[in-house]
């Protein structure tokens, strides 16, 4: 038996830095479970979601949030959502199943995502460089969530605030991804 | 020279001086000149050669039609060529320069070539050239290659950065003239979200250019005041600088704004940014374009649009002659004159065509209707014309209109065909616009101010109320429509003077009759013979002349005669902004394990595969070459132990009730029956029978599987999954996710790889060989409680697992691993060392499964699964694919043991010639098998099973070498598999 612990790395090492009023911080500390809704299952999933969290089934392209826990639920595409909670460790996936029991399908996410806050008054103005996705208030409220391709990355985009949005990136690619967003904000300011 | 042609009024700002250079001349001009305003302010007349003939040329229009005034800008690094000084917007310290010329732009050494004029019209390089035949390469091409081409790159590096972005809104307006502007107030303030954009850096187009009244204002001042309402409101966003430039499907269009261009250092922001507009609807307002008349020696300096000379005389404050002659078709020629007059210019005298009671025109200038100028005298610039009755007059600059042609480019690109209106004598818009777009103002016909605002004003209208936007009270702004009828006259006949239709390209009436001569019959290949309509103003001014030459010759109206098709862009586009911030190593995304910095920290040599970067091998001090450290590294995997990271394989999480289910119809061998905690080798067929990749399933439960694949197929696979999940098989319930970023993975491989686990295993995981025997599975934990999953599987051959962790944790597993197998000897192996470990055991990868290759093939005939449907079984089956005499998947050693083999190497019987009827297959993975001692490799090769121990020849023409191979088992190491088993 190993004598060692392994000691868990940020993608970024909690990168955080500050542009004029633009703020850019990798968000850590929390973690994302994919629930997929097993077939003719939605009803089940729904009410254990009610129960549970006090939460809505996310319709895609739209998140709800529980009024007990702060629990975030990601529309991302039919039969699938990401539960995304404060969670330090790495059993994520039982936290959420001893919630939603086995009205769905659990796949950890936590370390498969670079997770990014971008904050501040020129936020659109940066995101405009890179993402396809048009953010206006109409098109794009707080709470709008959903997957697009930045760079040639795949990301899933979330605004969780009026100047606030969070990106997720393939971990892997973190670094590139990282230097598109700064580019963007490096390019406006 | 101090401005010597600048004159009173006009919209600069004479408060700001700027100095520039043309030529190495120091010149002032004022902010809000353009290059061209400021080199006529000051009395530059001869601006630049042309292509072919090398002729003076001067500056003809202003704005971005502008064929003649292209100049160099910048020096250095910073230095691009074929700038329209129209459209250079002036600031201080700009340096240009002219360009296709050698020696100084007065006194060209190449003007010769206007000698020489008869031997080099239109397809001349078709005709000439072809004797003797050695001069072509030697000669001709050199010589024509360093003549060729409009001005010169710097030839080094674009320090400049380039950037893209993406713009949405409900109404796009293209064009900020008159109608642009009505149109973008309207649909502004019904609350639409609209983007307005504009070429020039100050919106308002002819209006700002004429001396029109719009409520009763000068119309500049409208412009102004429209401009700034538009700017104060959230919806609107105004693009100056910006030419959308392409019209593409579903509503999106191209443009290039330009951000620096106009500042003398960009500070380090980018120069300019391709946007790509998303728009529900767009209002096309890009205005008109003035043409010319040919006729003879019509393309010296001075001679311009007269549209031009009035807008650098009203805009500009700046008259390009002291002494202005005007020829015209039409009304709007006229106001040049009276414009230029109100200036306090000379006029002496007007032209026109048409035979009818002239205009009102300036005092003591010459009237001559129904007339025509037939020659120009003056070789810098002009300072005579000649007129049809013979009669000489004197002028410094002769104001040209032919007429204008609404800018209908953008309504093309999507195959779109204009429509002629004779009344015009011009193109308009036909029907078949792109989705979305409608059209108004001049570009739409409506030639004269008050239909313009109007057109405007009602579109963004019925555009926002289509759209649902409430109506509000905007009233339509006030103006006159001014005198604009035009009488269609092309060329001059009577002269005999060469008559210049494309000023660009050097192409003259005679040129167009020449082509029809010869049989061009097609516009499309006037266009290629003649060059008309080419290069960087793509004919703007030129296209409609050569077109009536065009039917003039072959007795068709013009519509008949056709148009050639406008593509994007509408102008140029430099090839940095298309490639945007995409540069250098930023191409495209770099993938990274968790293990690289520590594997960078170990001087591994990486490789990229796919996107991802993999450590190929580690060098360790003494090694002096790759074969030394690849060697080593195979040979303590087969004797100790060895660390490989694949966490790039791709992983897919399989969970539902079905999945087995699932997993039985997408690979070719059986899955239903697969225990819990087991794992299999699975082989997936496409629909053709073609292998299309492998790798490993395991199954974690009942509802749970986790499929890896190879690292170049990961997303295929998924997205072929997912088409299978959700258009094949919907009714069963079965959910996918990647989970190729959430595990890290590494190879633990060798004798004394369970060893070493057992150092990090937790102590209540047994994994002795009874517990956990080959191909098991199981989710355990390490180092104390950290989750992870445990596979005993192998590509080395030898006793070996894959241990995956979540990713935060792959650095420190890494390094606990390498930490824990310090007392067996263990090494980190790389890309290269795993791959001779796999071909000594006849593994198959991505060489072996290239897409060309079936089950058959791959010696794994027997795993196709004749008991179930499964993707690809039947076509698996089909004759061709199961003959006698395929291909095998064999090995193949060097009969001479000290030869290197080479992939990609074919087969052929010995004794037969190396050629492509007796090609019996191809090498596909070779390597130096420390262990053996010799080169190995695998190959497919015709009934390969039938003939081990035969020596064929590996023949490589690429390389020159044929070597003595013989036909071997593919298992080179431990065919029995009993290493892997222990």
């Amino acid at each position: 038996m190993s004598d060692a612990t392994l000691k868990a790395r940020s993608p970024l090492d909690g990168y955080r830095q500050q542009f004029g009023t633009l703020e850019i911080v990798e968000l850590n500390g929390l973690a994302l479970v994919s629930v997929a809704t097993p077939l003719d299952g939605e009803e089940e999933l729904k009410k254990a979601m009610t129960t549970a969290h006090k939460a809505e089934l996310p319709a895609v392209g739209s998140s709800t949030q529980s009024s007990v826990d702060d629990t975030r639920f990601l529309g991302l595409q039919p039969g699938q959502m990401f539960a995304m909670f404060a969670h330090d460790g790495d059993r994520a996936v039982e936290f959420v199943a001893k919630k939603l029991g086995e009205t769905g399908y659990y796949t950890d996410q936590s370390d498969s995502w670079v997770i990014l806050q971008l904050s501040g008054a020129d936020v659109r103005t940066a995101l405009e460089r890179i993402c396809a996705i048009d953010l206006q208030d109409s098109a794009f409220p707080v709470g709008a969530v959903t997957r697009t391709v930045m760079e040639h990355l795949g990301t899933i985009i979330m605004r969780t605030g009026h100047d606030t949005f969070v990106l997720l990136s393939a971990r892997s690619s973190a670094k590139s991804f990282l230097h598109a967003v700064l580019t963007s904000v490096n390019n406006i300011q | 020279m101090s401005q010597s042609h600048r004159i009173d009024g006009g919209q600069i700002d004479r408060s700001k001086t700027l100095s520039f250079f043309f030529n190495d001349q120091r010149l002032d001009g004022y902010a809000g000149d353009t290059l061209a305003s400021a080199l006529v302010a000051n009395g530059v007349k001869l601006v630049g050669r042309s292509f072919k003939y090398h002729r003076p040329r001067g500056i003809f229009s202003a704005g971005s039609e502008e064929p003649n005034a292209l100049v160099q800008l910048r020096r250095g690094t910073f230095q691009e060529p074929n700038t329209r000084a129209t459209v250079a917007e002036l600031f201080d310290g700009l340096y240009a320069t002219s360009q296709n010329h050698r020696g100084p732009l007065k006194h060209d050494l190449l003007a010769i070539n206007d000698f020489f004029s008869p031997f080099m019209s239109a397809g001349f390089y078709y005709k000439t050239f072809m004797w003797p035949k050695a001069f072509w390469e030697k000669i001709y091409e050199p010589i024509i290659r360093s003549s060729a081409g409009l001005g010169r790159l710097s030839g080094k590096a674009d320090p400049d950065i380039y950037d893209k972005g993406f713009l949405h809104c409900d109404v796009l307006i293209i064009g900020a003239g008159p109608a642009g502007l009505a149109a973008a107030l309207r649909a502004a303030r019904s609350g639409a979200r609209v983007i307005l954009a504009d070429e020039d850096f100050q919106p308002g187009g002819r209006l700002n250019t004429e001396t029109y009244s719009v409520d009763d204002t000068a119309g500049a001042d409208w412009a102004s005041t429209a401009i700034a309402e538009l700017s104060s409101m959230d919806n609107v966003r105004l693009l100056t600088r910006t030419t959308v430039y392409g019209a593409y499907d579903h509503g999106v269009y191209g443009a290039l704004e330009s951000r620096t261009d106009h500042l003398r250092d960009s500070g380090g922001k980018p120069r300019q940014i391709l946007w790509r507009i998303c728009s529900r609807r767009a209002i096309l307002c890009a205005g008109s374009t003035e043409r010319s008349i040919a006729f003879g020696n019509n393309d010296r300096p001075g001679i311009m649009m007269a549209g031009s000379v009035r807008a650098y005389a009203n805009r500009w404050a700046a008259t390009p002659g002291k002494r202005v002659a005007v020829f015209t078709n039409n009304d709007d020629g006229w106001r040049t004159a009276t414009d230029l007059a109100a200036h306090g210019v000379a006029i002496s005298a007007v032209i026109d065509t048409r035979d009818k009671q002239p205009l009102a025109a300036p005092s003591g200038a010459m009237i001559a209707m129904g007339s025509t100028v037939t020659d120009t005298k003056g070789r810098h610039g002009i300072r005579s014309i000649t007129l049809a009755n013979g009669q000489t007059i004197d002028c410094d600059c002769l104001a040209v209109s032919g007429g204008w042609n609404p800018n209908v480019h953008l309504t093309c690109h999507q195959r779109g065909r204009p429509q002629w209106r004779d009344d015009l004598a011009a193109f308009v818009p036909g029907g078949d616009l792109p989705t979305g777009m409608s059209v108004v103002g001049a570009a739409n016909g409506a030639l004269t101010l008050s239909a313009a605002l109007k057109q405007g004003h009602d579109e963004a209208g019925s555009v926002a109320a289509g759209l649902g936007f409430k109506k509000t009270k905007s009233a339509l702004p006030k103006a006159e429509d001014e005198a604009a009828e035009v009488a269609a006259f092309w060329h001059v006949g009577q002269s005999n003077a060469r008559a210049w239709i494309d000023q660009q390209n050097d192409v003259t009436v005679k040129d167009v009759k020449l082509s029809h001569q010869e049989g061009y019959r097609s516009v499309e290949h006037l266009k290629r013979y003649t060059t008309l309509g080419m290069a960087t103003d793509q004919g703007k001014t030129a296209n409609m002349l050569g077109l009536a030459v065009m039917a003039e010759c072959t007795g068709r109206s013009i519509p008949e005669t056709g148009t050639t098709i406008f593509r994007p862009p509408y102008s140029p586009v430099p090839i940095g902004a298309l490639a945007g911030r995409a540069r250098g190593k930023d191409f495209r995304p770099t993938r990274l394990s968790p293990s690289h910095e520590w594997a960078e920290n170990q001087g591994a040599t990486f490789v990229e595969t796919g996107q991802w970067l993999r450590a190929q091998w580690f060098p360790k001090p003494g090694e002096t070459n790759w074969r030394q450290s690849v060697d080593r590294e195979a040979l303590q995997v087969r004797s100790a132990v060895g660390i490989c990271d694949v966490t790039t394989l791709g992983k897919i999480d399989v969970q539902g009730r079905d999945a087995a289910e699932f997993l039985n119809k997408v690979y070719a061998n059986g899955f239903a029956k697969l225990a819990v905690g087991k794992t299999r080798y699975g082989l997936m067929l496409r629909e053709d029978g073609i292998a299309a990749d492998d790798g490993t399933t395991a199954r974690l439960s009942e509802t749970r599987f986790v499929m890896t694949t190879t690292t170049a197929n990961a997303v295929a696979i998924f997205r072929h999954l997912e088409f299978c999940r959700q258009c094949l098989w919907p009714g069963l319930d079965v959910h996918l996710i990647s989970a190729t970023e959430q595990w890290a993975q590494y190879a633990v491989a060798g004798p004394k790889s369970r060893d070493l686990l057992r150092k990090i295993v937790d102590a209540d995981i047994d994994i002795s060989n009874e517990a956990f025997p080959f191909m098991a599975c199981g989710e355990i934990t390490v180092c104390g409680g950290t989750p992870a999953r445990l596979f005993r599987i192998s590509f080395s051959g030898e006793l070996a697992y894959e241990i995956a962790v979540p990713t935060r944790y792959g650095d420190a597993m890494i390094k606990a691993l390498m930490k824990a197998g310090e007392e067996f000897d263990a090494i980190a192996y790389g890309t290269e060392a795993l791959g001779v470990l796999r071909i000594e055991k006849g593994h198959a990868a991505g060489n072996e499964l290239c897409g060309q290759t079936t089950a058959c093939d791959l010696g794994m005939g027997r795993m196709v699964s004749k008991k179930k449907d499964t993707i690809g079984s039947t076509l698996s089956e089909r004759v061709d694919l199961n003959r006698e005499d395929g291909l095998t998947l064999v090995g193949f050693a060097p009969v001479n043991r000290d030869d290197d083999l080479k992939a990609g190497a074919h087969f052929v019987t010995k004794g037969n010639a190396a050629t492509t009827q007796n090609d019996e297959g191809w090498m596909t993975s070779v390597a130096y098998s420390p262990s053996l001692g010799h080169s190995i490799g695998l190959g497919f090769i015709k009934r390969g099973h039938e003939r081990m121990g035969e020596i064929v020849q590996a023949a490589d023409l690429l390389r020159g070498m044929n070597t003595d191979v013989e036909i071997v088992s593919p298992h080179f190491f431990d065919p029995e598999g009993e290493r892997l088993r222990v």
